[in-house]
């Protein structure tokens, strides 16, 4: 009996010490022959197909697998990544010729045609928001041989070209056969591909060998890629401290969007974890109600801008001075789109002048419903400012904090809000963000000067003659006050230091990427 | 006579069984009413959320309809029924799956770590509470007695955050987060589960310490505990065989309910550690508002709470003869 016993213990003592071995092998320290990047990212994605949801995280995973015809270098130019070259333009500017990169190989082994990317295209203009306002403006889009597609637009239509090369909801180029809603398959160019999902749990991606590269060196988004590490590993790590933690004990490579009060932890475990800033990141975007509601008025909502104060509002939801610029230029300086105009109407936080101006456009104490969410919480600790700065100019402001999915239904219905809070990434073509610039998005905003500026800048081919075109739709913007930039946010996220090669941006990617041994 | 009285009681037994399966399934019923009813009262579209910001009203509409969400809620409802009638709990959304594949990927870490869980509240637990009884007073169950309390109070997304700092990050013994690396082996798996199963069974055997002392301090002070002293039964004997079996019917009861409450309430504990459990599931589930996935989800999980009471009611047989169905 006692033999007996002391077996069982023994065995019990046996199992728990083979289970902690068993359990080491957790640590990628103990990977790294594998070759494989743990990324901790902040949610599961709410699908894997890139074209039909412009969510940033289904953008991060999916464009290893899918390419677009064009792509941005570093310095935000279009350069091409399927085509073969920049596009040829007829000189009414309504007709593009490309022509596609030969022998580049789809992940079931095909080569790529024509009728891959017609396709692909007529899929992303059906199913995509983007590829919907792009379809308006089409006329018809052709097969004109194995490597060959026309796009003939009904008038000029300057922002196509980036329409096709942004990666978020991105025009990716699919196998034609593969092509079905909901799309099951997976099959790209890129240099990875798609292999497992597990939800909650990881999506996984493996090197394509087959991959045909393009020969430039590489630029940001374009150029050569190379998938230098054979897996990578999307990891769902919801929990922001978490990633945080996830970071510093080295179990991911990368992690995705921290917390900015997490700064000076990683800064102090620099052998441990490199912190990454990615500066001009995004912008916070204040929509108002243009339709219905006490925002009807171009005059109370000019008095409604004078009332608020940017600088504050970033300042509480941000804090850290590093994480935010407040500038009223919705394009940083130094990039084409760089304008001032009307941004001496940004950050007045002046409530008299308010007060007399709301008075003067007939505003007459109805709420003005703020409409916003926990979701992020910069969106509502701005609301808070928000709302005290409107109070003191005379608004009778009322918090509405609702949560995420309740506020992208109930801002559909202009009966329900005033003003509604968000944010967005910061990209190289106006066009492609905010969506209040195009037709139907809530807010509702229509006016003859809008149709007239948008107009302008979207019939201009000419990159250089864009920037300045762009100055008067941004001043369109400040007189009539469809939504308010509020400025532009940093994003803060981390490497581990064997992660080499690595280089920031909007949507991290991992090709190009290396594991030091 | 003895066969009379012993047909009688296995007929009491089959009423009593069959009685408790009705019950059940009105129960069952009674939940998938309210479940498809909540979840549709609560505001929020899962179509707006799946087509994100730039999606017009258009683009919502059309994709609703591809779900079905466009049709009459009593049309849904009874589509809803049909299918479940077929035990089909429907296709989620968002995970491109039917919601039974999802419920039984996730099965796996929920069920260990409830088991990992409870047994570490359970071997901390009862011990604590009999000797906080049998020491009532003492320095020992004060202790105890404040432990208990402390266990009740901190939450357990801190104590989860505290564990991962020491274990995960400066000792490097456990990962921060998540069920283990593609292909890992059952016993990587479950090493994943430490300190999660570490901060719910700690936190959980507060409550157990608590129904234990209380219960023991009832028995304790029982005729039947004074005559086995009397007898001159050693106290070990007259705590552990006496004392304890006549206690256990409310301690059982408690790590019942607790098994019941963590298969699918563990959802602080997944969220902090990125468990791929139910709980986790469910919470992404309601901030989509992946309708399929909550109702199924919520469904099992109310299966799964009444089978265990049922179980445990029917435990209390065995652990104390005089009680009779």
């Amino acid at each position: 009996m006692k033999r007996g016993l002391s077996m069982q213990r023994r065995t019990a003592l046996s199992s728990l010490l083979a289970l902690g071995a068993a359990g080491a092998g957790w640590n990628p320290a103990h990977a790294q022959g594998k070759s494989a990047l743990n990324l901790a990212m902040v949610a599961e994605p709410p699908t894997l197909d890139i074209q039909s949801t412009p969510a940033d995280l289904v953008c991060i995973i999916m464009q290893h697998v899918y390419e677009p015809l064009f792509t941005f270098d570093a310095n935000a130019a279009l350069v091409p990544m399927l085509a073969e070259a920049m596009p040829k333009i007829s000189a009414d500017g309504k007709l593009y010729s490309i022509t596609l990169r030969s022998g580049v190989k789809l992940h079931n082994g095909r080569d790529l045609n024509a009728d891959d990317v017609v396709a692909s295209l007529k899929r992303w203009m059906d199913v995509s928001p983007r590829g919907k306002s792009v379809s308006a403006q089409v006329a018809d889009l052709t097969a004109k041989g194995p490597l060959a597609v026309e796009i003939s637009m009904k008038n000029p239509y300057a922002p196509l070209l980036a329409q096709l090369a942004m990666a978020s909801g991105m025009a990716g180029i699919m196998a034609k056969e593969t092509i079905a809603q909901p799309l099951r398959d997976y099959v790209g160019t890129g240099p990875y591909k798609f292999k497992e999902r597990k939800p909650d749990q990881y999506v996984l991606l493996t090197r394509f060998e087959n991959y045909s590269a393009r020969k430039e060196a590489p630029s940001g988004y374009g150029g050569k890629r190379a998938a230098l590490v054979e897996e990578l590993r999307f990891v769902p790590v919801p929990n922001a401290n978490t990633r945080v933690e996830g970071a510093l004990a080295g179990q991911f490579h990368f992690a995705d969007l921290l917390p900015i009060e997490a700064l000076p932890r990683l800064e102090q475990a620099k052998a441990k974890v490199v912190p990454l800033m990615t500066q001009s990141f995004g912008f916070p975007y204040l929509v108002l109600n243009t339709k219905e509601g006490s925002m009807t008025k171009v005059g109370v909502r000019r008095a409604f801008q004078t009332a608020i104060g940017e600088g504050e509002m970033l300042a509480a939801g941000f804090g850290d001075t590093r994480f935010f610029i407040a500038e009223g230029n919705h394009f940083p300086k130094g990039t084409p789109f760089y304008s001032t105009a009307g941004t001496d109407r940004y950050n007045e936080r002046n409530a008299s002048k308010a007060k007399a101006q709301a008075e003067q456009a007939g505003y007459k104490g109805e709420p003005v419903r703020i409409l916003t969410s926990r979701q992020y919480d910069f969106h509502y600790n701005m609301a808070l400012i928000m709302a005290e700065q409107l109070k003191r100019a005379g608004f009778k402001a009322e918090l509405n904090v609702v949560e995420w999915a309740t506020l992208l239904q109930r801002r559909a219905d202009p009966k329900l809000w005033d003003i509604y809070i968000t944010h967005s990434g910061l990209f190289p073509e106006p066009m492609l963000s905010p969506p209040q610039l195009g037709d139907g998005a809530p807010g509702w905003w229509s006016s003859a000067a809008k149709t007239e500026a948008l107009a302008a800048l979207n019939q201009e081919a000419n990159p250089a003659k864009r920037g300045p075109l762009w100055g008067k739709v941004q001043q369109v913007v400040y007189d009539e006050v469809p939504y308010v930039h509020v400025g532009k946010f940093a994003s803060l996220s981390a490497r581990a230091p064997s992660l080499q090669n690595y280089n920031p941006a909007t949507y991290p990617f991992f090709w190009n990427t290396s594991l030091k041994a | 006579m003895t066969s009379a009285v012993q047909g009688a009681g296995a007929g009491r037994m089959a009423r009593y069984l069959l009685s408790r399966l009705g019950g059940m399934l009105v129960v069952m019923a009674i939940v998938a009413v309210l479940v498809f009813i909540l979840t549709r009262a609560a505001p929020g579209d899962p179509i707006a959320v799946l087509l994100g910001d730039q999606a017009t009203a258009e683009d919502i509409a059309r994709v609703q309809k591809v779900y079905g969400l466009d049709k009459p809620l009593p049309v849904q409802f009874a589509l809803w029924l049909k299918e479940l009638a077929h035990g089909n709990l429907g296709e989620s959304i968002f995970l491109q799956r039917p919601v039974t594949q999802a419920l039984w990927e996730r099965a796996e870490p929920t069920t260990l770590l409830s088991l990992l869980s409870i047994a570490i509240a359970t071997l901390i637990g009862v011990p604590c509470g009999i000797v906080s009884a049998v020491y009532r007073g003492k320095m020992v169950d004060q202790v105890f007695t404040g432990f208990a309390m402390l266990g009740a109070s901190i939450p357990s997304f801190w104590f989860g955050l505290v564990l991962m700092q020491i274990f995960a990050v400066s000792l490097g013994w456990f990962p921060v987060s998540g069920y283990g690396e593609p292909g890992a082996s059952l016993a990587a798996r479950i090493w994943c589960l430490v300190l999660p199963a570490t901060v719910l069974g700690l936190l959980n055997s507060a409550l157990i310490i608590r129904f234990t002392r209380a219960s023991m301090l009832d028995v304790l002070g029982e005729d039947y505990v004074r005559t086995a002293r009397a007898k001159g039964l050693g106290e070990d004997v007259v705590v552990l065989k006496h004392a304890l079996r006549n206690a256990l019917v409310p301690i059982v009861t408690v790590i019942g309910l607790t098994v019941a409450l963590l298969i699918g309430g563990a959802v602080v504990t997944e969220t902090v550690f990125g468990l791929p459990g139910v709980g986790n599931l469910v919470v992404s589930a309601v901030i989509r508002r992946d309708y399929p996935v909550i109702q199924g989800a919520l469904l099992v999980v109310a299966v799964i709470y009444v089978v265990i009471n049922f179980a445990i009611d029917l435990l209390y047989t065995v652990l104390d003869p005089r009680v009779k169905y």
